[in-house]
């Protein structure tokens, strides 16, 4: 899809709902342009018109906005503004509540993930998810970065397959490391790897859970406020891991610290109370010199 | 009173009051513990105790600490002390005192001779008074005078041999007889228990802090007695069962260890007569219902809680499954009786024993495993599906481990329930009362192959089987002791028997849960 079109579909689209105002209180209109946001990247996520309702809740109100391959896509806006709801549609997540419906399109390397017969397991190894508190399974720290390859079937360990020899012991260990040294945990848990998850810190815990997500090789990595539960120290640590995974990986992270969202993210959307998408560009644009006047209240710290 | 490092926020240095008052509790404790021992006969009441009898000792003691508790609230509220009582002793107090007062007046009327109107009279009257004395003065003479009071009382009952050792009084219309070993042990406990609470409302100054000690000590002394009264159960079993137990006991020999009583049977044959039949059916018919209630059980809560809409359909079977649980064992023995017997050869056997007992741990597992898969973190399976892994298998590989304490949690329970029920072994399964050794069931080496249908048989399962709670109600009320020499030494042995069976399934149920707890949190 050519960015003209898009660009002529979101217009015609505001245009047609008119000037949104609430409650006889005006606000201020939001345009198109303002979440017409070209990248200089290839588009590795293409969301058309997306609407979200939980029950009569209409969290996302026709949210269209393009994520670029190999970059950091910042979800910023105040609680329950939607930028959860909007990551969770990207993996379908949203499907394991029961209320939620979902219309609209979205586009993983140009095919539709709402399409009749998509494979969820595919999808969800291609489009990886990273908690806000960290929840790694009571299992040992080498059974949590091996679940998702041992349960695909990538990896095969247990009685049965090293009684048959197709056990692979050298190809876990190998996979286990790469995916710690990933997620830069590597040097401090190296020597305890059958240790319980459960007794690392929050922070280790973590990048434990990105480690876990590395393993299954997804090209897409989905992060709801990966920080929010961490001290000040571990969020640095996150922080640097999620600049240095962008190389290689398209994340998209939904936070609540605006500094982080500066810190961390090449282009950040901004999302405001009733589930609108209002501004999408360059993070420095949206921090500096936002088009909206809500925005600027926003990213200001005036409103929300 | 001249307290100089005393301010309204440190207290370090104790008072004599507070030093008298502690001691005051420590006697009432001793009181109360010594009169538990008396209410098991572990001391007599009538054992002499330098020159007295225990019963003139403890009366003493009572009427000293009576006094002691008076003399408390008398100093505090004549502010001699530094306490700070609220207005009132509280409602609550003032109701308790109200009813034991009117029940001394009532008791006491009618020791004296009078009649019913005049024992409603006295009571009605001692406890007005009572009440008065508790609700309207300040807290310190409230909570103390009427407690205190009371313990003189009973200690004057006691030191005056009113009421002894030897005391005894029939009670019109009943069939029965209190004694003075179990009379004078209750009113020490009670009093003791009374003046203990007091004292302990001096020692912390009356208020909020002083209510606080109270409630301390009274739920010490409780909790005291509960455990002792439990203590009291296993240990009379185990000192009654342990010469029947042990009886022909030996080492070395032809065999290791020569164990009569778990090796033999009770056949005429036997010289020491034993309880091996009925110890490996009771064993066998455990695990027979486990193995047919842990499935199930676990399948039908994984269904309920991970597949099922929560609904109205998962809380009728909710209710269903608690009614089922707390449904008298003789029901499911006589179904038992009339579905699984006709269908299992058409007599009793140990296979319609172990599936009795097995429907009726069923809704325990049931009940306790939804439970244990509810209070799995839905965090675990949000992550595990965002890895792209089915339900089926996130179950399996997350929810069903972490669920495993709570699981055997509830089969511990169950099988403590279940290893003990006699009315449905008795319908199902209950074979000879004193069986031979050559009656015990014989499963493990029972399984035959066969080439037609069933294919797999197994005659051990559809025999008629004894365990061990029927035969010890079979030797008890039909009074059967066939050569067994000394039948209620043989029947202690095989109640300690089963107490030490259930015990070994309770180890072996808290082993594995321990084993599982620590699987998931080190």
């Amino acid at each position: 899809m050519s960015q003209t079109d898009t660009a002529e579909s979101t217009a015609n689209r505001t245009d047609g709902q008119g000037v949104s105002t609430t409650a006889g209180e005006t606000v201020e209109e939001t345009r198109s342009e303002w979440t017409n946001y070209d990248s200089d990247g290839e588009t590795k996520v293409a969301v058309e018109d997306l609407d979200v309702h939980y029950g009569d809740d209409h969290a996302l109100k026709g949210v269209s906005m393009d994520i670029p391959e190999e970059s950091v896509t910042a979800l910023i806006g105040p609680s329950g503004c939607g930028k959860s709801t909007y990551l969770r549609c990207l993996n379908r997540m949203n499907d394991r509540i029961r209320a939620a419906s979902v219309d609209g399109t979205v586009e993983l390397d140009g095919e539709d993930v709402y399409q009749d017969g998509v494979d969820l397991v595919e999808l969800r190894k291609r489009v990886g998810m990273v908690f806000q508190s960290p929840n790694p399974f009571p299992k040992s720290i080498r059974e949590n970065v091996s679940y998702g390859p041992r349960k695909h079937g990538d990896i095969e360990t247990g009685l049965l397959a090293r009684l048959t020899g197709r056990a692979e012991p050298e190809r876990e260990a190998r996979l286990v490391e790469r995916s710690l040294e990933r997620a830069a945990l590597w040097d401090e848990v190296s020597d305890r790897l059958d240790d319980n998850a459960l007794g690392l810190s929050g922070g280790q815990q973590q990048r434990l859970c990105i480690a876990r997500c590395l393993a299954v090789d997804p090209e897409v990595i989905l992060m709801d406020e990966p920080a929010s539960a961490l001290d000040p120290i571990a969020t640095a640590k996150i922080e640097d891991l999620i600049e240095d995974l962008a190389r290689d990986y398209t994340v998209v992270v939904v936070t609540h610290s605006m500094q982080q969202a500066a810190r961390v993210s090449d282009q950040t959307a901004v999302f405001l109370t009733g589930g609108e998408l209002v501004e999408y560009d360059d993070t420095e644009k949206i921090f500096e010199n936002p088009e909206s006047q809500r925005v600027e209240d926003y990213v200001s710290g005036k409103f929300g | 009173m001249s307290r100089s490092t005393q301010t309204a926020l440190v207290r370090d240095d104790r008072t004599v009051y507070e030093a008298v008052a502690g001691l005051t509790v420590g006697l009432s404790g001793v009181a109360f513990a010594l009169a538990l021992a008396a209410l098991f006969d572990v001391v007599g009441i009538g054992d002499p105790v330098a020159g007295v009898s225990l019963s003139v000792v403890f009366g003493g003691l009572l009427l000293a600490l009576g006094g002691a508790v008076v003399g408390f609230g008398v100093a505090s509220r004549l502010g001699y002390v530094d306490t700070a009582p609220q207005p009132s002793a509280g409602v609550v107090a003032a109701a308790a005192f109200t009813g034991v007062w009117f029940a001394i007046g009532a008791v006491v009327s009618g020791a004296l001779g009078l009649g019913t109107v005049a024992r409603l009279g006295a009571g009605t009257a001692l406890g007005g008074v009572a009440f008065v004395t508790t609700a309207f003065p300040r807290e310190d003479i409230g909570s103390t005078v009427p407690a205190g009071l009371l313990a003189g009382l009973a200690g004057a009952v006691l030191v005056s041999g009113a009421v002894g050792p030897s005391w005894t009084q029939p009670l019109s219309g009943y069939n029965a007889t209190l004694f003075g070993d179990i009379v004078v042990p209750a009113i020490v406990l009670f009093a003791s228990l009374v003046v203990g609470w007091s004292a302990a409302k001096a020692y912390g100054g009356f208020g909020a802090r002083g209510r606080n000690v109270g409630a301390y000590v009274l739920i010490y002394l409780v909790v005291g007695s509960i455990l002792t009264v439990l203590v009291g159960l296993v240990a009379f079993v185990t000192t009654k069962g342990l010469p029947g137990l042990f009886n022909g006991f030996g080492v070395g020999g032809e065999a290791l260890i020569r164990w009569p009583f778990l090796t033999n049977g009770a056949g005429l044959l036997a010289d020491i007569a034993g309880v091996f039949p009925a110890l490996v059916g009771t064993v066998w018919l455990v695990i027979g219902a486990v193995l047919f209630a842990v499935p199930t059980g676990v399948g039908a809560a994984v269904f309920l809680s991970e597949y099922a809409e929560q609904g109205r359909f998962t809380s009728v079977v909710e209710v269903a499954t608690n009614g089922l649980w707390s449904t008298p064992s003789i029901v499911f023995g006589l179904f038992g009786a009339a579905f699984l017997i006709p269908r299992f050869g058409n007599q009793k056997s140990l296979i319609a024993g172990m599936l009795t007992l097995g429907f009726m741990l069923l809704p325990l597992v049931l009940i306790t495993s939804r439970e244990a898969i509810l209070a799995v973190p839905d965090e675990y399976r949000d992550a595990s599906a965002a890895l792209g892994v089915s339900k089926w298998q996130t179950i399996r590989s997350v929810v069903l481990p972490a669920a495993i304490p709570g699981v055997t949690t509830g089969v511990i329970l169950g099988v403590g329930r279940i290893a003990g029920e006699t009315a449905p072994i008795l319908l199902t399964m209950g074979g000879g009362v004193l069986p031979a050794k050559s009656a015990a069931p014989n499963v493990l080496s029972g399984f035959r192959l066969s080439a037609s249908p069933p294919f797999v048989s197994n005659p051990a399962l559809l025999e008629a089987t004894s365990a061990l709670p029927y035969q010890l109600y079979a030797l008890i009320t039909a009074g059967l002791s066939g050569n067994i020499r000394n039948p209620q030494e043989y029947a202690w042995g095989l109640a300690l028997t089963l107490l030490l069976v259930v015990l070994v399934f309770y180890a072996g149920g808290i082993a594995t849960r321990y084993y599982f707890r620590q699987k998931l949190h080190q």
